[in-house]
């Protein structure tokens, strides 16, 4: 046996913060070229990507927790890392929230926000509507903002404990680090379940708030979990191909999340298009009004694009094994996934920008760039926080109970 | 410690030798560490021993109760549909309630098989032979209502795209014809994969009885075994085509009752229309069938001593996944009650505050206690120990089930747009017995499969003991 | 007396039947089985056997089985008899799908089972190996390593010291 190879130097993350906060000074650029609207809806597609992406790690170390898996080891400290950037997340969203307290601008991107905000078509005002006066119960700014903080409040607390368990095993090899863990993951699902569905509601589905489906927060978990694995197939190949994980990561790790990539792609699919599919049938126009808006102009395409894009092509494209196990071949597909992710965001969050007669603006845009530098811009955001964290602890668990288990792990390979 | 790299040549990382494991043994899957022989003899010697008693008793029970069956179904093709109590507005009530919690319950035999298997949970092992056959035979029970609700049953063929004297085709828009193919479809690829899963099993008894003597049931397993030989060259294709197989059953499973709820929710009918019934569904399916699963296995285990091969973990598992599908389930209720709200549609809103306040609200409360507040029991340690427990909270799992489908279908329809069309609806009966008589249906067919066939797959089983792993996993090497 | 079908021996564990095929496979012998209880992992290596292909036919079915789907549906209603039914498209792909994507699963499921029947050649009622006595152990908890005399390198005596040499018990030569 060779000597022990030194892991690389730990990654600098300045870079990151240098890349995030130029992103997010483009988007603020953007405001000399585009209304402060554009501009605001650009920031939410930017933060609800990066969020989405977020929540879905947190959901992926809890459920590793709760089915004691064990070659999902190999990427859980990855994903704890990344959970440190909930607070900063919280932080991104917070001009959302200041805008939506300033009585001028109030309604600019929440349009019931502002009672005096005019319908589409010339039939009156939010505050006249009466569907928006039986829903004001719920949709209002009081709540909005309560459950905003309430959210960031579950999703940072959950990240910290499991974060603290983790890491404190690295020192003491207890066992009991992963019973705690184990129980917060029981307690944490149903808690990460209803936030992310009523952060879904009310941060996305509410942009337009006469439409209502119940699938949507199932919807929104399906576009998390893709986002999350799609992130981890890429942070595992980075750092494989930087050395850290050369000697550790094996053609069954890649193997086993490929197949969770794939397995989400057909959960995103059943979802979407069930709930497509329910509306098509019933062809209600209370319902239908809103996919009916995204067949306007070029969003025709963008939900094409979304269909085959987003289900088919991942979908034939991770049937083969090779597709999942070898590093030139996953990268691009998951990169793909992330990208479309990020055209489905934009599908369900853009069209609620509309001209005087009621249609969307386009998706090619202006505000499709300031959407892609706020993507950037929360992403490094994201990624500097990642990798602040990434040299305090351990490269892998190496105290978990479950780590052997996971470096030799194979289905019929045999040395 | 050794790792598995891609490319070989790589010196180990230094972190690898700083791994020490945390000391957290897993569960072993077959107690007492027993060998490939007690497993072998234990499971065989359920069918080559002599008849027991309680079997024949319970047969014979099962078969009387069958027969309740038998008579309704008789008597409603001598007599017509309207012997069972729908009535306008209420067209559709116990024959689909029935015929969805039958189907319900045949979903969790294939999430054990399919999802299990491929999320590599080996605790499956021990319980995924008995839960297929559940499957086939609940399918089976579920078959029989929408078959006969056709009025004239000799004219069923009319929903297979047969060309007729009429020239014209199914109406291939209808979920109900949607429903024909997934069920059939459903129950074909159920037989099949039970079928090869019980292959190898077929040839261990094959091989039995040529060595004890009985050439003519030696025979008979040894045909449907077809000669199976245990080649590794077979293994090889016959492991691959199980794993398709459980790949596609996943799907499939998942296709079937988000197609049962689309016979509910592409319709305009409040309480019926909304987007989250194809998930809502599949997870009230993998409930209602894990609460069958206990059921039937905990009354198994302890006649037939099965504690070593279903273990206080197995059971745990299965509590847990029942906790897991019954939340979920509540999930659903929540999001419909809350859309239903926040949609502001106003009949919408009335048929969900009927459900829960109107003149079934019995129906709605006992399917709010059974299905949501029943299975938080399992949170406790204590409660999934105490077998006894355990299997009552799993009736009380099954009966909340049927009530959810009869809320859904009974409330909407019973008031729906216009008051003067509202009814109420009783069964007959005649729909009460032929009921009834399904679990004498299913229960006899589930006795004549834990006698004739072996009740756990013992290949199966044997390969996720310790001994079975060549690379040392066992305290053998 | 018929011709020699082969030489079996038998072994008692895991272990020793997976070294036991390494070194037949390393020997060069081509013609030739392990008989095992229960699939064991990474035996398909020690044998040298590649990836199985059942999923080839497995897709081929499956396509074949939504194409099937969506021919039929479009022929009836749009083709051979058109009706308007509930204010639907005589065909739409959205009404289609559940149809054809049960079908792409049976005819998936047929293929499988029936191609993992044909790669197998099954079923096989009569086999040699199925004559030998201490074969029923086969199934039930004993290992076994079958060298057919097809085999070019099959050489009776040398086999057997091969097999004696890989830690096997129990040889014997089988008739065809």
């Amino acid at each position: 046996m060779s000597a022990p190879v030194p892991p690389p130097p730990a990654p600098r993350s300045d870079q990151a913060l240098y890349v995030g906060l130029a992103g997010i000074a483009t988007t603020g650029f953007g405001l000399m070229f585009s209304p402060l609207k554009m501009v605001a809806f650009a920031w939410l597609v930017g933060v609800m990507f990066w969020t989405a992406i977020t929540i879905g790690m947190l959901l992926l170390v809890l459920i590793h927790h709760i089915f004691d898996a064990s070659w999902s080891t190999i990427i859980r400290r990855q994903y704890e890392h990344w959970l440190s950037a909930f607070k900063w997340l919280a932080l991104l969203f917070l001009p959302l929230l200041v805008l939506s307290w300033m009585p001028r601008h109030s309604g600019l991107v929440w349009s019931w926000m502002d009672p005096a905000t005019p319908l589409p078509g010339g039939h009156g005002t939010v505050g006249t509507d009466v569907l928006y006066v039986k829903k004001s119960a719920f949709l209002n700014l009081n709540l909005f903002t309560i459950a905003t903080i309430a959210f960031f409040a579950v999703w940072v607390f959950l990240s910290c404990k499991l974060r603290k368990h983790s890491f404190a095993q690295d020192a003491d090899g207890d066992a009991v680090w992963t019973l705690k863990n184990r129980w917060w993951a029981a307690a944490g699902i149903p808690l990460a379940a209803l936030s992310l569905t009523f952060a879904s509601i009310l941060w996305v589905k509410s942009l337009e708030y006469h439409w209502f489906s119940t699938m949507y927060g199932v919807w929104f978990f399906s576009n998390c979990v893709r986002g999350a694995l799609s992130m981890g197939v890429l942070m595992m190949l980075w750092l494989y191909h930087r050395g850290d994980y050369a000697g550790l990561l094996n053609r069954n790790h890649l193997h086993s999340i490929g197949q969770l990539v794939f397995a989400f792609t057909v959960f995103w699919g059943y979802v979407s298009f069930s709930q497509y599919f329910l509306i098509w049938n019933a062809n209600i126009p209370e319902e239908t009004f809103w996919y009916n808006l995204r067949e306007q102009g070029d969003w025709y395409w963008v939900g094409m694009l979304i269909l085959f894009g987003h289900f088919f092509v991942p979908f034939l494209y991770l049937l083969s094994y090779k597709h999942k196990v070898v590093h030139a071949w996953i990268r691009p597909i998951v990169i793909w996934v992330l990208a479309l992710i990020f055209v489905d965001i934009c599908y369900n969050i853009l069209p609620a920008i509309k001209d005087a007669r009621g249609d969307p603006l386009p998706f090619l845009s202006l505000t499709l760039l300031w959407s892609l530098t706020a993507v950037i811009g929360v992403g490094g955001i994201c990624v500097w926080a990642y990798l602040r964290s990434f040299p305090t602890t351990k490269l892998i668990p190496i105290r978990d109970p479950r780590i052997a288990e996971c470096l030799v792990y194979h289905e019929s390979s045999h040395e | 410690m050794s790792a598995h790299p891609d490319s070989a040549a790589v010196g180990a990382p230094a972190v690898l030798a700083e791994v020490k494991p945390a000391v957290l043994p897993r569960p072993v899957l077959v107690a007492n560490n027993r060998n490939y022989t007690w497993i072998t003899d234990k499971i065989c010697s359920l069918i080559e021993g002599p008849t027991p008693t309680w079997w024949w008793v319970c047969f014979i029970v099962a078969i009387f109760v069958a027969s309740f069956t038998i008579a309704g179904l008789t008597y409603l093709v001598g007599t017509g549909v309207g012997v069972w109590g729908h009535r306008s507005p209420v067209n559709w009530a116990w024959d689909i309630v029935n015929f969805v919690f039958w189907i319900g319950i045949g979903h969790a035999g294939t999430l054990i098989s399919a999802i299990l298997c491929l999320l590599r949970q080996k605790w499956r092992t021990s319980i995924n032979r008995a839960a297929e056959a559940m499957t086939i035979f609940a399918v089976a029970c579920a078959g029989l209502f929408p078959l006969f609700h056709v009025g004239r049953v000799w004219m069923a063929w009319y929903l297979f795209p047969i060309s007729n004297a009429n020239a014209i085709w199914q109406n291939f828009r209808s979920p109900l014809e949607w429903d024909v193919f997934a069920v059939s479809t459903y129950g074909t690829v159920s037989v099949c994969f039970w079928y090869v899963g019980l292959i190898p099993d077929l040839a261990v008894l094959r091989d039995r009885f040529t060595l004890a003597g009985h050439n003519l049931r030696a025979w008979l397993y040894g045909l449907f075994a077809m000669g199976w030989r245990g080649s590794n060259r077979h293994w090889r294709n016959y492991e691959m085509a199980y794993l398709i197989l459980a790949g596609i059953s996943t799907p499939l499973v998942l296709s079937v009752h988000t197609i049962v709820s689309f016979d509910f929710a592409v319709s305009l009918l409040p309480g019926w229309h909304t987007t989250i019934f194809p998930p809502y569904f599949v997870a009230g399916a993998i409930f209602s069938g894990f609460g069958m699963v206990l059921t039937l296995m905990l009354p198994l285990r302890a006649i037939y001593h099965l504690e070593d091969l279903i273990t206080q973990y197995h059971i745990d598992n299965i509590c847990k996944i029942t906790l897991a599908t019954g939340t979920m389930v509540g999930y659903a209720y929540a999001m419909e009650f809350f859309i239903a709200w926040y949609g502001s549609n106003p009949y919408e809103g009335f048929a969900f505050i009927n459900r829960a306040f109107g003149n079934y609200a019995w129906a709605y409360w006992i399917m709010i206690t059974c299905n949501v507040i029943t299975p938080q029991f399992f949170w406790f340690k204590a409660v999934r120990q105490n077998t006894t427990l355990v299997w009552v909270l799993s009736i009380f799992v099954n009966v909340g089930m049927w009530f959810e489908r009869f809320v859904i279908i009974v409330t909407s329809l019973a008031r729906d747009f216009l008051p003067s069309s509202w009814g109420y609806y009783s069964p007959s009966i005649v729909e009460i017995f032929t009921f009834f008589g399904t679990f004498g249906v299913f229960s006899t067919l589930f006795l004549l499969f834990i006698r004739f066939l072996p009740i756990m797959p013992m290949a199966e089983i044997k390969a996720v003991t310790q001994q079975a792993d060549p690379h040392g996993g066992g305290d053998r090497h | 007396m018929s011709k020699a079908y082969g030489i079996i021996a038998a072994f008692d564990d895991t272990r020793e039947i997976f070294q036991a095929c390494e070194q037949v496979r390393d020997a060069g012998y081509t013609q030739w089985d392990a008989l095992t209880p229960f699939p064991i992992h990474g035996l398909d290596r020690a044998m040298g056997l590649r990836r199985s292909k059942v999923p080839r036919l497995s897709l081929i079915g499956g396509i074949a089985g939504f194409c099937t789907g969506m021919a039929l549906i479009w022929w009836t209603g749009a083709a051979d008899f058109r009706l308007i039914v509930g204010g639907k498209p005589y065909f739409s792909p959205m009404f289609a799908f559940p149809i054809s994507y049960e079908l792409s699963i049976l005819f998936t499921a047929f293929a499988t089972i029936l191609g993992m029947f044909f790669l197998n050649r099954l079923p096989m009622h009569y086999h040699p190996v199925l004559k030998q006595p201490q074969f029923a152990r086969a199934t039930s908890d004993r290992f076994f390593i079958v060298i057919e005399a097809t085999d070019p390198k099959f050489d009776a005596a040398r086999t057997r010291a091969l097999l004696v040499q890989a830690g096997g018990k129990d040889i014997v030569e089988i008739e065809g």
